[in-house]
């Protein structure tokens, strides 16, 4: 049976990107203005399942790796995990000394962050033992299509002024220019790679 | 660790991908292995060894200390 590739990987995540951007635009901002809690409920755990998805997707992609991948894995996730429980402890222990003003929506951020920590360490750790970011399964297509995806999600902001809020119009130019600017970045690396194959 | 596997597999006409692909790792994985940067567990290391036909002594050379 094919190995769960990296290939795969990126476009289980960019599609669970793809449904994120939609729900978070879309469906989110409803939690402002509905008082029924069973629907607030819905809105939260359904705007945060694709993003658990792309976790699932991670511990697949780890299970199907080999032995330095998961070596290179391993030594990010437990980077990541460090950082972000330092800080979260610093965090919490300034919070209870009436330092800082946190609630319960800093918890939002501990993902990111630590998807930032990880992925800086395993670029750095990637290099150290001469494996190239993204090998060899980022394809012209991909960026391409992740440029057009950005692009689309601009032109319906520019296109439905009426239909959208102000906040949906903001978070979709938002998300469109970071789809834009993914898609120039893979692009460039593609390029970079070609130069760089071994052999 | 220094290592023979890269001459082993020129005496084969293997490309680092088909060698990857029969000890089932990644190209990346046999291209680290080949440079020296990683010294591969146990396990590969004796697939390596059955997959060449020699014993792993002729493979893998401990580097100097």
């Amino acid at each position: 049976m094919a190995r769960f590739s990296k290939r795969q990987y990126q476009q289980h995540v960019l599609a669970a990107m793809g449904v994120y951007t939609a729900l978070i635009t879309l469906a989110w901002p409803l939690v402002r203005i509905t008082h029924s809690v069973p629907l607030k409920v819905l809105l939260a755990v359904a705007t945060a399942m694709p993003v658990v998805y792309v976790i699932a997707q991670l511990v697949r992609l780890i299970r199907a790796s080999d032995e330095l991948e998961r070596f290179t894995h391993l030594v990010a996730l437990s980077s990541a995990t460090a950082v972000v429980c330092a800080l979260s402890l610093i965090g919490g222990f300034l919070s209870v000394a009436g330092v800082v003003k946190l609630d319960g929506s800093i918890l939002i951020w501990v993902y990111p962050a630590m998807a930032l920590c990880y992925g800086v360490v395993h670029a750095w750790v990637r290099r150290r033992y001469g494996v190239a970011m993204w090998c060899e399964e980022v394809s012209a297509r991909q960026y391409l299509l992740i440029s057009v995806f950005g692009i689309g999600l601009i032109a319906l902001a520019l296109l439905c002024p009426h239909w959208l809020g102000d906040q949906q119009r903001g978070a979709l130019y938002g998300v469109g220019v970071v789809f834009i600017v993914f898609g120039i970045v893979l692009a460039a690396v593609y390029h970079y790679r070609r130069k760089y194959r071994d052999e | 660790m220094n290592n023979h596997v890269r001459e082993l597999r020129g005496e084969r006409g293997w490309s680092q991908a088909e060698l990857a692909q029969k000890l089932d790792v990644s190209r990346q994985t046999v291209n680290a292995v080949e440079t020296g940067k990683y010294d591969p567990s146990l396990p590969l290391a004796f697939k390596l060894a059955r997959l060449f036909g020699v014993p792993i002594e002729m493979i893998f050379v401990p580097g100097e200390e």
